[in-house]
Order: structure tokens, then C-alpha cells, then sequence
């Protein structure tokens, strides 16, 4: 196991480079300037914030002194909000996105899960339709159509929920709704799919015939493995939800880390664009990791040490 | 199964429940609070972009700095400038020499008094080319500014001086009428020395932020909220009503709207959408805003070289149509450059005085046209491309004209749309033929508009350049007399549509809802919001 660990880490380091470099290139090959703004600025002034940027420096010089601030993990003044630095704006956002997504997974992947279970032991019933009518709106109503619904009905119409903003947890309860859903929906489906795969095989019928409860059938053997593709779902998903949703964190106006992936390109700010990219990244690789873990430990057959030294 | 179902549910209630008992409680909590201070609920939109003076030079920043801080002079309800941290002041006879007197009760939130220093420090801070301000060329006015800025002169040229504590002189440039009303905008503001030097970062937080306006910042929670309360260390603070100010960051305007009518707002912007309806059904406000939106040709390229070609195009779209159909956000249809509201040396409105200059005239631009097309020998027009930057409402007035133009005049336009910062990339750098535009005013006087078109001004991107015009805004410019000011004035914006290479289709204004409590917010045409005045009843 302990290779197998160090060997993913050393490909990890290596993904996270190529994005880097890949990301910084790419940002300044796109048109337009930070300093760009309706009114010009003097000369000298430009001068002066390219110099205090380093941005008059030759673009690999910048891309030195770039690696160097990922590798101490200090990205640097935002160009646009000058007093703040990147590491500030990540820190102040992510644990807010982080308490959000987190919610959302939990949510997701509980309900997602029990739609899925119940829609595979009542296969073509009454049951499985209505999961599975669920699931289909869930996946087909983008969530910020239905956060306006939830908004309008909720908040405006009946008064029952705060519109917006990240106040209390009761201000969590649309926002979540809103943001699970979607994913909700993909884990039922998947795991009703899977479930229904697992319940006609050998070892079911076995423990069947055992006389197990149907309850130790469903959550102790079947479940197990029908997990396998929900989990390489969730990795994904998690690293998408947990560094934050744009559309979602702009329209309940939660003060995540969301808005930055998208301000920071429009604004051309450079540091912020790739810290969050760098952060991002990190996020993502880490949970694929964890998710290949996962697997070793859900499925025996699936030997991570052989796989890798392969 | 069933039992874990069961219990499953069971918990599920239970949440529910406690969920429902915790939203009486706040609720009740919230109710309480309210009836002992007067708090108005703002939204700021985003996250202002600084509360440093010279750096916070938009809407997001000023609305708040404007409460916070206040300059030698402050806009009244009419917009007008009337004495602020400065009690009086007097001009010298050629209208270059300013002498102001800061009033003696003028303090900093944190005690200090507010002096001349405050003043000649900041004021320089904002011309010193490293503080990088994209206000600094307000100061251009003052003698020495404008090199200073440009990295040619030194600091000490910049002739602001504080003769003593609390006299604090200014040589300008050349005379100007509107100086007063300049100086009220936020990049103005003194900075207490004191405070600056022992910490460069003093605006970065609330706990840090030292103001000397009618509030004071208690409350910053970056990203997400702020609140400020009652300054008792204004000079003037017998005045304001407000115990506090909230201010959310809400960007989304359905979603502000939506706080507003579910009433945790008392103010709020319109969703593009609703802004129709609710105009009609007159429940909204609507207010003159400084600006004109507008599109540009470029007189380099071809077919825009010639002057009867885009004067067909110009006078080929119908302003009012636009305005009523197409943006249908009550915007005034504009015929001319200067945005109403500007009175001249009689009282006059410029706009009313100097008339129409473009109304939409078919007849006129079909000969136009013809005429145009014979002087360049084209037996068909050369493509022309119509670049906007990415949004909605540009796209659905480019269409527009797009039709517009092929409707009255059989012309055939592209449309091209570019993400704004490219957009607007190019448009500096002369690379587009035809493009949207948008002008606000920095400042109320019409010269802050009409200079834009000088040779080689960095608003100008048409390429256009008139000797009679630059010589007509420079005399404007350098006339102490107002009357002669004006018609100098007159003359240079009808030269500009005579020339047009611009067209103007309508008027920015504001249009939003407020909580019939409310009453005294001014919001000046020029940008931000005043809450001195406000006041919030029961």
C-alpha cells in the first residue's frame, strides 16, 4: 500500500505542475489587462502597477517567481481588491463554500442513496416510478431555476425562509435544497442501476437462501458493492461542490469562494485566477485519490498495489 | 426495513420541527431589535472594490465612502456643493486661487482633528503616480497635477498647500466654475496622516477605517456584509436621523429584489424583466443618472471616413422606439451628448437649450446616404461590422439597430459580440468599425462629456479630430465668464453631431424601489447615494 500511496503522490505533483503551467500560460495569452478600465489611466501610472505586479517582467521570469509562490503556498496581492490578498479571499471563501457543498453531499448522498435502494427493491413499482420521476426533474431543472422557485415560494410568498444570505442555519436550508438536488438525482439513478445489477447475482440469492434478513441483504452485502460507481461520482462532485458554486453562491449572494473562479477571468486578475485554479486542482486530485482508495476498501477484488506497480 | 424507514421519517420530523420553532424565535428576535434603532437596509451590489479614497473610484465603493467621509464640500439635494469639512471659502479675482477654511469641529471618527494636512496629504497621494488611482486625472485641474501623474513633475509642483491647520489653499490650471462641485467626489477625501503613516492599510478593515463623515464604519464582513453607525464626532451631527446602515452584498438583482419584497430590504434594484411593468404600474422611482449610452464610428475605416455616411446611420435609428420598446427601462431618448439637468449662466437646461441633434430623420438619411455613397463612388457599401460586448441588454439593442439600419436605409450590418475586457482592448486600440459605448459623468458640468472628443483624449476611440472643436473645449476650459463658458460649449457639441462620429441612442437613469418609510436618500445624478438626510419612521 505505502508505494502505491507514495507513487500516486509523485503523479499528483506532477498533474498539479502541468495544470500550472498550462493555466498560466493560457491566462495570459487571453486578451485584455487588469489595468484595463473605462477610463485609461496615465502612462505612468500603468508603469508603476505593472512594475508593482511584476507583470513588466518577461513572461517566464513571471512564471518562475509564480511556481516559487505555489510552492510556499502565498499567491500574492489581488490586482483588483489591491488591500486583500489571495490567501485571504481563499481562506475567508472556502470554509463558507466548504460548509455549503458539505451539506449538500451529506444531503445528496443520503436521500440520493435511500431513492436509489428503495426505486431497486420495488423495480418497476409504484415506488421506483415515483423515485424515479423525482430523479428525472431533479436532473433536468438547472438548480438556479429552481432556487428562484424555492426563493419566490418560500421566502416571498408563504415567509417562512430568509431570501438570502449566510446568516444562520436556517439560511442554509434553500441554498442546500437547491444545490442537492441535481446530484441527488444522478446518485439515485446510479444507484438504483447498480443495485439492480447486484440483487440478480449468485451471492444475493446465496444469502437469500441463508435466511438473512432482507435488511442485513440490502445494506450489509448488496449496497457494498453496488456503491462503487456512486463513489467515483461523489469524488468529483465533492471537489466541484465543495470550492464553491457560482450561479448558486451569486444568487443566494453566499459569500464562497464560487464568484472568484469567475470574477477573477472577466477581471483578468491574475493571482486570484490562479489561486483558485491551484486550489481547485488540489481539491480535485485529492479527492480522486481518496476515491481510489475507497475502492480497495469497498471492493477486495480491486488490488491497489498490483494496479500500480503494473 | 420498514422500521428504519420509519425511524428515518420520524428523525426527518423532528428536524423539520425544530427547524420551524428556531425561524419563531429569530423572528421574534429580529422584530425587537428593529423597534429600538433606526436601521436602514441597503444592498451595496458587490463587495466595494476599496475604501481607500483615490483607489474606490465606483459605484460600489462610493455609496458607502460617501457616508463615511466627507470632502471640503458635499452635494446637497440638488446636487448642488455646499460647505462641508471646509465652513467657507474664498476665490481670487482670475478664479485660479482657492482659499478654503476647514470648519474647527471638523474631527476624525477617532478624535483627531481634521486639518489642512489631512487635505494636502491626501490630495497629493491621490496625483502621486504610484498610488495608481484611476480618479488621479480629476486632479488634472490643479496646477502641477497633471504632470505629476504623468510621471513628469515632481510632487512639490503640485500647488495644494496647507497654509496652516486649518487653511488649506489651491491654484488651479485654468478657472473653474465647477471646481466646487469636483472636490465632493470621494477621491477628494482627506486621509487623517496620522492614521496613514502608522498603518498604509488603515481602509482595509472596520476596526482600522478612520472616517470624518456622518457614519462611521462599526462592521466589515468581507464578501458579505457591512454596517456603519452614527458618527458622534460629525460637525454636523444633530442631523442624521439613521442610528445605522446595513449594507448586504447581494449581486444577484432578482435575488435583492426579492429580499426587498420579502421586506429584509428597504431598497432595491429592478430585474430587467419586472422594470416594464412596474413602471408602468408606477411603482417605482426613477431619477436622471449623469450618462449617455452611445456608439462610436470609426472615422479611419471605410465606409466611416465619410461624414454624410454616418450621419445616414445616425440619424436612421429611432431613439424613441429603442427607448420604449426595445430597453424599456424608462430611459429618455437622447438626441444630443450632454445629459439633461445642467443649467447654464440663465438657468437654462443645457440639453432643452441646445435642442436636438440627432432626432430620427428617414428622409433626411436616405439623401445622406446617396449623397455620401456618390462621393466615394460605392455602388454598395463596404461591410460594416457593429461590435458590442457580451450582455444581454447590448445584444438586444445591437439587433435593433441592426434592423433599424436595414429597415430605413437597405444597409446590411454584422454583428459581433466580445467579452468586455478584449472589447474594450480593441476599441482603445482603434480596431473596431462600429461599437457600443457608454459615458458617465465624473463630475456635473457638461465640459466633463464634451472633452472626450479632443484629438487623441483616451475617451475619444474614433479617430475624429476637429481644430474647432479641441480649440472651442480649451477656451471653454480656460473662460472664467459662465456665459461665454456655455455658448463655447454650445457651439463645440453642435460641431460634434455635425461631424458625428457618434450617435446617441438614450439617457442612463436610475430605476429602483424604496420602502415608502424611507424618506430623504438623495442619489446624485453624478453616482453616489446620499444618507445624511435619511431618515426611516416607524
Amino acid at each position: 500500500m505505502l508505494p502505491y500511496i507514495l507513487k500516486r503522490i509523485g503523479w499528483m505533483l506532477a498533474t498539479l505542475w502541468v495544470i500550472i503551467t498550462l493555466t498560466f500560460f493560457l491566462m495570459h495569452s487571453i486578451p485584455g489587462s487588469p489595468f484595463n478600465e473605462e477610463r485609461a489611466t496615465s502612462e505612468a501610472v500603468q508603469k508603476n502597477l505593472e512594475e508593482y505586479y511584476h507583470l513588466d517582467e518577461p513572461l517566464f521570469i513571471q512564471y518562475v517567481m509564480y511556481l516559487k509562490s505555489v510552492v510556499t503556498f502565498d499567491f500574492g496581492p489581488s490586482i483588483k481588491k489591491s488591500s486583500q490578498s489571495v490567501n485571504e479571499m481563499l481562506g475567508r471563501g472556502f470554509p463558507v463554500s466548504f460548509e455549503l457543498g458539505m451539506a449538500t453531499l451529506v444531503l445528496a448522498v443520503v436521500s440520493g442513496l435511500l431513492l436509489g435502494v428503495a426505486a431497486a427493491l420495488r423495480h418497476n413499482g409504484l415506488i421506483d416510478y415515483i423515485a424515479m420521476t423525482v430523479a428525472v426533474i431533479g436532473i433536468s431543472v438547472p438548480n438556479f431555476v429552481l432556487a428562484t422557485f424555492l426563493i419566490q415560494q418560500m421566502s416571498v410568498n408563504l415567509g417562512i425562509l430568509p431570501v438570502a444570505t449566510w446568516a444562520s442555519p436556517r439560511h442554509m436550508i434553500l441554498p442546500v435544497a437547491a444545490l442537492a438536488t441535481g446530484p441527488m438525482a444522478i446518485i439515485a439513478r446510479l444507484t438504483r442501476s447498480s443495485m439492480l445489477e447486484v440483487l440478480t447475482q449468485d451471492y444475493i440469492r446465496t444469502a437469500k437462501a441463508k435466511g438473512l434478513s432482507p435488511f442485513k441483504i440490502v445494506f450489509k452485502h448488496a449496497l457494498k458493492n453496488a456503491l462503487l460507481p456512486v463513489v467515483t461520482i461523489v469524488g468529483s462532485l465533492a471537489a466541484a461542490i465543495l470550492t464553491g458554486t457560482f450561479v448558486i453562491e451569486k444568487i443566494f449572494a453566499i459569500p464562497g469562494m464560487g464568484k472568484y473562479f469567475v470574477e477573477s477571468i472577466n477581471q483578468r486578475d491574475y493571482p486570484v485566477i490562479m489561486g483558485t485554479t491551484v486550489f481547485y486542482s488540489l481539491v480535485l486530485i485529492i479527492m480522486l485519490f481518496l476515491v481510489d482508495i475507497a475502492y480497495g476498501l469497498l471492493d477486495p477484488r480491486i488490488k491497489l498495489h498490483q494496479k500500480g506497480e503494473r | 426495513m420498514k422500521k428504519v424507514l420509519t425511524l428515518l421519517m420520524a428523525a426527518l420530523l423532528i428536524f423539520t420541527l425544530a427547524a420551524c420553532t428556531a425561524t419563531q424565535e429569530t423572528g421574534k428576535q429580529s422584530n425587537s431589535t428593529k423597534n429600538k434603532e433606526k436601521v436602514l437596509y441597503m444592498n451595496n451590489g458587490m463587495e466595494p472594490t476599496s475604501f481607500d479614497p483615490p483607489i474606490g473610484f465606483d459605484s460600489v465603493s462610493w455609496n458607502a465612502l460617501n457616508n463615511l467621509m466627507e470632502g471640503l464640500t458635499r452635494l446637497d439635494k440638488n446636487h448642488e456643493p455646499k460647505p462641508a469639512t471646509a465652513e467657507s471659502w474664498e476665490v481670487s479675482d482670475d478664479g485660479k486661487t482657492y482659499t478654503f477654511k476647514i470648519r474647527d469641529d471638523a474631527k476624525w471618527s477617532n478624535g483627531d482633528d481634521v486639518t489642512a494636512n489631512d487635505f494636502e496629504f491626501a490630495w497629493k497621494r491621490m496625483l502621486d503616480p504610484k498610488t495608481g488611482s484611476s480618479a488621479a486625472f480629476l486632479g488634472y485641474f490643479i496646477k502641477g497635477g497633471e504632470s505629476f501623474n504623468g510621471g513628469k513633475g515632481s510632487e512639490d509642483d503640485v500647488k495644494v498647500k496647507a497654509v496652516d491647520n486649518k487653511t488649506f489653499e489651491v491654484k488651479l490650471a485654468s478657472p473653474q466654475a465647477y471646481f466646487l462641485s469636483v472636490i465632493a467626489n470621494p477621491a477628494f477625501f482627506p486621509i487623517n496622516v496620522k492614521v496613514a503613516k502608522e498603518n498604509p492599510k488603515w481602509f482595509a478593515e472596520a476596526k482600522t477605517f478612520v472616517g470624518n463623515g456622518p457614519f462611521k464604519l462599526t462592521k466589515w464582513k468581507h464578501d458579505s456584509e457591512f454596517e456603519m453607525s452614527r458618527n458622534e464626532k460629525y460637525w454636523d451631527r444633530e442631523i442624521v436621523k439613521l442610528d445605522k446602515v446595513h449594507w448586504a452584498i447581494i449581486d444577484d438583482t432578482n435575488t435583492e429584489y426579492q429580499m426587498f419584497q420579502a421586506g429584509e430590504l428597504d431598497s432595491s434594484a429592478v430585474p430587467a424583466e419586472l422594470a416594464d411593468k412596474l413602471i408602468k404600474e408606477e411603482k417605482v422611482k426613477v431619477e436622471d443618472q449623469a450618462g449617455v449610452y452611445f456608439y462610436r464610428f470609426n472615422v479611419n475605416e471605410k465606409p466611416f471616413d465619410n461624414k454624410n455616411i454616418r450621419k445616414a446611420l445616425a440619424l436612421a435609428v429611432n431613439q424613441e422606439k429603442m427607448a420604449d420598446y426595445v430597453t424599456k427601462n424608462g430611459q429618455k431618448p437622447a438626441y444630443g451628448f450632454v445629459s439633461n439637468g445642467f443649467k447654464d449662466a440663465d438657468g437654462k437646461d443645457f440639453r432643452k437649450q441646445n435642442g436636438d441633434m440627432n432626432k430620427t430623420d428617414i428622409k433626411e438619411a436616405k439623401s445622406l446616404l446617396k449623397k455620401g455613397m456618390q462621393e466615394e463612388g460605392y455602388d454598395k457599401l463596404p461591410e460594416i461590422t457593429l461590435t458590442y460586448s457580451t450582455d444581454d441588454v447590448h445584444k438586444k439593442i445591437a439587433e435593433a439597430l441592426q434592423q433599424m439600419f436595414k429597415e430605413s436605409l437597405g444597409v446590411d450590418v454584422k454583428l459581433a459580440n466580445m467579452e468586455w475586457n478584449v472589447f474594450a482592448e480593441e476599441q482603445k486600440a482603434l480596431k473596431l468599425q462600429l461599437s457600443r459605448s457608454t459615458f458617465l459623468a465624473d463630475y456635473a458640468d457638461p465640459i466633463n462629456f464634451l472633452e472626450n472628443f479632443q484629438t487623441g483624449h483616451s475617451m475619444n476611440r474614433t479617430g475624429w479630430s476637429n481644430e474647432k472643436y479641441d480649440s472651442l473645449i480649451q477656451a471653454a476650459k480656460n473662460e472664467a465668464d459662465e456665459s461665454k463658458r456655455f455658448e463655447k460649449m454650445y457651439e463645440a457639441e453642435k460641431i460634434l453631431f455635425e461631424e458625428a462620429p457618434i450617435f446617441t441612442l438614450h439617457f442612463y437613469n436610475h430605476v429602483y424601489v424604496e420602502n415608502a418609510n424611507v424618506t430623504g436618500v438623495v442619489r446624485h445624478p453624478v453616482g453616489y447615494h446620499e444618507l445624511k438626510w435619511a431618515d426611516k419612521k416607524e
